[in-house]
């Protein structure tokens, strides 16, 4: 198939605005791995949920969603501390596997509590910008895609901020590097626990209402697939690397829609693995992993 | 502990009689033979799941396995007109041959790269028998499959009933056999720690390879039944649902253990029914995740270790009673 430049450009736009629902998504998930060496994967509900919240709040105030971020991240985050309080400290240093089993029993409580509430119909709005388009460089972009990737730019920066320049942030990472010796500085980790979670539980919210906002479709098991995307990401750039998932979701992202376009829309899901797979047969700890566990 | 092994001896034969039997008993009712049929299969589904967790391996994708049995045994059994009490274990081979090359790729890889990898592969294939191989498949409309027995014999379902639970049966002692075997041995050492294993010259790439094998193989097996059960296949079969039971019956009975899969697979099931018929579509799931939930946190070694929990408890319980009483 002849691909010209405009169409390579236009695929790279909509590969970079994919990659940042998937770099929210990996960027929580390794904040908690980094803190808590637990992986969580029920994060796809997580978002599930948050992209219901804004749909709710949506029909309710009809205010502009991308407003509803001030309302769809501290309720994630509330949720994320429960889930954090009640599921996995209990098995914190039990055993790997259990943190898996304990995710599976969260993905099918999540979703199905979606599903009473909401009913398993597949919903989407419309955003207020769906007909504005910009065009730089002779090809048009919506402008929902330039706002999705600089929102997702500035929550980023947000993070970097918070975890580089605030004492908090610092006892953050301090747990994240040796938790024992963190312990003994007085850090209360089982608090750096809860609050690593709630971000990451937040930034499944943000990219739940990014995905209801770009206009994409949801139900209530949506969930799954960008998930577990995220987590090949978090294990093609490493785990606790927060620049691997960076550069993994834009990775994925773009591989995903280029896939689209060459190959067909049915293997858009299975490139991720195939990715995942190549990169652990080649390099078993990842693109960015320090050490084998 | 000849005391243990007797009650487990007991319980053993109790079970087998009751599934020998109960369809006897309740004069082969049609609805109860269809509910034990399809717990007898997933027996065997996660009980072969179950024996991967001895050699310290895991799986998120074992749906890939169960499909590949039930697709393999049922395009043979259609294109050669072999009877399906042959092309059953054909597609298991098929499994167990994926298996290898799955195993393969995996047998360095550990937890939650596993995890990842072997789900990877159930969407991969998934993705391959729905929209490559299309015109062998059928897509996503599937195929039609032979059933074991044809539903002209009277009561079919029973025959097909005693040929599944016969399979069961050889297969979970035959994982017996393996696992109290020098096999199982080397299985453990690996499981407990590999550089250990490895010093006192056991090849953990060769045990875990052929556990990955013999799980992938009755998985296989497993999967072929039941869609020569239901009567047809489509690529739904690889699905995340499919991949989760063995994983939450095994979870739920005991990790670990013989009897685990079967207690979990009974006791969910029936359970799973039983909220079925109270109407709660999005409820039994909800119920079953917290179960699964508070299993893993409260009683991490299954139902199996139930009776155990309670006699380690009791006094506790009972002290607390009496001071509740005397207050």
């Amino acid at each position: 198939m002849e691909i010209g430049l405009d169409i390579f450009l236009q695929v790279m736009v909509w590969g970079l605005y994919a990659g940042c629902i998937y770099i929210l998504l990996a960027t929580g998930l390794n904040l908690i791995f980094g803190v808590m060496k637990v992986v969580n994967f029920a994060h796809g509900q997580l978002l599930m949920i948050g992209a219901y919240v804004t749909f709710s709040f949506f029909v309710l105030t009809g205010f502009n969603p991308y407003v509803l971020l001030a309302a769809s991240i501290p309720i994630l985050i509330v949720i994320g501390v429960c889930i954090e309080r009640l599921c996995f400290r209990p098995i914190l240093g039990t055993g790997k596997l259990n943190e898996i089993f304990i995710s599976i029993g969260l993905i099918y409580i999540l979703e199905n509590v979606a599903a009473m509430i909401w009913t398993d119909e597949w919903k989407t709005i419309r955003s207020p910008f769906e007909e504005i388009t910009v065009t730089i460089g002779g090809m048009k972009i919506p402008v929902d895609y330039l706002i999705i990737i600089v929102t997702t730019v500035l929550i980023l920066v947000g993070l970097y901020i918070f975890l580089k320049k605030t004492r908090l942030g610092l006892a953050v990472r301090a747990t994240s590097q040796n938790r024992k010796a963190a312990m003994l500085v007085g850090i209360n980790v089982e608090r750096m626990d809860m609050l690593s979670f709630g971000i990451g539980a937040g930034l499944a919210g943000a990219a739940g209402t990014l995905w209801v906002v770009s206009g994409q479709v949801f139900n209530p098991y949506m969930g799954s697939v960008p998930a577990v995307k995220a987590f090949a990401i978090v294990i093609i750039g490493g785990l606790g690397s927060i620049p691997g998932a960076i550069i993994g979701g834009l990775i994925l992202g773009i591989a995903e829609n280029f896939t689209v376009l060459t190959i067909g829309g049915a293997w858009k899901d299975a490139v991720a693995f195939l990715i995942l797979i190549l990169v652990l047969i080649i390099k078993p700890n990842g693109l960015f992993g320090e050490k084998a566990e | 502990m000849i005391e243990k092994n007797r009650v487990v001896l007991y319980l053993t034969v109790a079970t087998l009689a009751f599934a020998v039997l109960f369809p006897l008993v309740t004069g082969l009712n049609m609805y109860y033979l269809t509910v034990l049929i399809l717990i007898v299969i997933f027996i065997i589904f996660a009980s072969a799941w179950n024996f991967l967790t001895y050699s310290g391996q895991g799986s998120l994708g074992h749906a890939a396995f169960f499909g590949i049995g039930g697709y393999i045994s049922t395009l043979i059994a259609v294109k050669s007109g072999l009877t399906p009490y042959l092309t059953i274990f054909i597609g298991g081979a098929g499994a167990a041959l994926v298996g290898l090359f799955i195993g393969a790729i995996c047998v360095r890889m550990k937890e939650w790269f596993l995890a990842m990898v072997t789900f990877g592969f159930a969407v991969i294939i998934q993705v391959l028998v729905a929209s490559q191989f299309v015109s062998v498949t059928g897509g996503w409309d599937g195929v039609a499959a032979p059933p074991l027995i044809s539903n002209t014999v009277p009561n079919y379902l029973v025959y097909e009933y005693y040929s599944i639970l016969l399979i069961a049966v050889v297969v979970i002692l035959l994982f017996r056999t393996i696992l109290n075997s020098k096999i199982g041995l080397a299985f453990s050492a690996i499981r407990e720690n590999e550089l250990e294993a490895r010093a006192s010259g056991i090849d953990p790439v060769r045990y875990k390879l052929f556990a990955f094998m013999v799980s992938a193989y009755f998985s296989g097996l497993a999967g072929a039944l039941e869609i020569s059960y239901l009567g047809y296949v489509t690529p739904e079969i690889f699905g995340v649902d499919i991949s989760f039971w063995p994983i939450i019956y095994s979870i739920s009975g005991g990790l670990g253990t013989l009897a685990g899969p079967i207690i979990g697979t009974i006791v969910i099931t029936l359970l799973w029914d039983g909220l079925q018929s109270l109407g709660l579509t999005y409820g039994r799931f909800i119920i079953i995740g917290i179960i699964l939930v508070l299993v893993v946190i409260f009683l991490p070694r299954g139902l199996v270790s139930l009776p155990e929990v309670i006699k380690k408890r009791a006094p506790v319980w009972k002290a607390r009673f009496n001071k509740l009483l005397s207050k």
